[in-house]
């Protein structure tokens, strides 16, 4: 489990890069990451259904102009890993719907502290873009390179840490409490999965209709179409 | 491309571009990457260390766009260097305009085709995915390959695309084609979103319990009417969802 945790961490840092310092392919999404973390810890079945809530609630948070969006690229390696983790070696159904629920929670509150943390960052990268303006005035070019790599060591680093504390500190608090309250646990999770769905599902539809009509119509016919589809079944 | 730029140095700012956003601050914004990305050019283009250096510095003003998209403005920027170079070209000033109106024109087309449209589809179609082939990575892989695949070619080909064409590279034919994409993506988003929602209700053909599909209409109800307001964020709504279900748990178990 230690090495697991360890690469866990690794990809939370590798994660944090994709989703702004580097390159920016969505490989920092959830949905990916959780996927990855299935493999890694050999639950794809836990790692899923973490990854997919906390998907679709990362995929209506956009990182608009200067606005700092929530840190779902950590979020998603936390939730999931801390599912992962509460649910290792366990077969107990309850128990593992509980880690589950657990792990969207804390894939959540993990996303929402990361805010502060690429703020804190964004206001030191102010510093380092002062530092090459002198840098580059004193003659030295290699300013611009060294200020890339310091950035991009920075947010790796603080991803890794803000995966650490979040999966430490959840693995520490939450496995009593997810052992001992499974059952009641097991049925929050039974309807919040659901309602979270939905609730991510119409942020996205909402972004795609901008109150058009005739978008509004295809979604209700694809999906009374495949709704009659999947009842009545294939010809 | 006849100019004095070499297709590797052009390659050299795409690869660069992608650490475009590795030094964002509330300052300069993409300024200090936007001055990395470009050096490349600016080496191949002063020989005197003096205009170089002081390019450079000018560079690292601020900027900020839509981050694919500010491939095309890096090839821009590279074109109107050249011709600087050659004693023709904007000034200072000119050269900030230029930034300026490409920076503003590219992020309101980009926000809207990345961010807006292409971002939530992949989303949407490797979930549907996902919950379809639960045993195979193939969710993990549909979501990558929609999102990175024209990420990436805009990125690597946008330089080139921007030097070729200059500053009047998103007039005429590619804003249109753009304008297309943002349109044909709701589209395919709203079928998607669809038979993903009917996937919800009934995976597989077998219907789910009353109590999971009222939740899911629901979170569905409530996203919506939510959705007209910023704040609370998403997120901020999705946890007081989640504490309501927790202390419904609670209550009826005792």
């Amino acid at each position: 489990m230690t090495l697991q945790l360890l690469l866990t961490l690794l990809l939370g840092g590798l994660a944090t890069l994709d989703a702004t310092p580097v390159a920016q392919t969505l490989l920092s999404q959830p949905l990916v990451t959780s996927t990855l973390l299935g493999l890694l810890w050999g639950d794809a079945h836990t790692a899923l259904a973490v990854g997919v809530v906390l998907q679709i609630l990362a995929a209506s948070t956009t990182p608009l102009g200067s606005r700092t969006p929530e840190d779902y690229a950590a979020g998603g390696v936390v939730g999931v890993g801390l599912a992962l983790a509460l649910a290792h070696g366990v077969t107990l159904q309850p128990w593992r719907d509980a880690a589950q629920l657990a792990g969207v929670f804390a894939g959540m509150l993990a996303a929402t502290s990361g805010v502060p943390l690429i703020k804190w960052q964004r206001r030191r990268n102010e510093g380092l873009s002062r530092w090459c303006e002198r840098e580059l005035r004193a003659g030295n070019e290699s300013a611009l390179g060294h200020a890339s790599l310091a950035g991009v060591t920075m947010a790796f680093a603080v991803g890794v840490a803000l995966c650490a504390a979040w999966l430490a500190g959840g693995i520490v608090l939450l496995r009593p409490f997810v052992e001992h309250e499974s059952l009641r646990l097991s049925r929050a999770w039974t309807l919040a999965q659901p309602l979270w769905m939905g609730y991510g599902l119409a942020q996205l539809l909402h972004a795609f209709v901008q109150r058009r009509m005739t978008r509004l119509g295809v979604f209700g016919a694809a999906m009374i179409g495949a709704w009659l589809t999947l009842v009545m079944g294939t010809p | 491309m006849s100019g004095r730029l070499r297709p590797l140095t052009l390659w050299r700012v795409a690869l660069r571009a992608n650490l475009l956003q590795s030094t964002w601050n509330f300052e300069r914004q993409q300024g200090l990457g936007w001055a990395y990305a470009l050096q490349p050019v600016l080496e191949a283009l002063y020989g005197d260390a003096g205009t170089r250096r002081a390019r450079l510095a000018e560079h690292t003003a601020y900027f900020n766009t839509q981050p694919t998209l500010a491939s095309l403005a890096l090839g821009v920027a590279a074109r109107l260097e050249e011709e600087r170079a050659g004693g023709a070209g904007p000034d200072e000033a000119g050269m900030a305009r230029v930034k300026a109106a490409l920076g503003s024109a590219l992020a309101a087309l980009g926000d809207r085709l990345f961010w807006f449209s292409l971002r939530p589809f992949a989303a949407a179609l490797g979930v549907l995915v996902a919950l379809a082939h639960p045993e195979a990575p193939w969710g993990a892989l549909v979501l990558w390959l929609v999102y990175a695949v024209p990420h990436l070619v805009v990125r690597f080909l946008g330089v080139g695309l921007g030097y070729a064409q200059g500053p009047a590279v998103l007039g005429g034919r590619l804003r249109r084609n753009l304008e297309r994409a943002v349109s044909l993506l709701a589209y395919a988003g709203c079928v998607v979103l669809g038979v993903l929602v009917a996937y919800a209700l009934v995976p597989g053909g077998e219907v789910r319990s009353f109590a999971v599909q009222s939740a899911l209409a629901a979170g569905l109800g409530l996203g919506l009417l939510s959705a007209q307001r910023a704040r609370p964020s998403p997120t901020q709504w999705a946890l007081g969802l989640g504490v309501l279900v927790l202390l419904a748990a609670w209550l009826r178990q005792g």
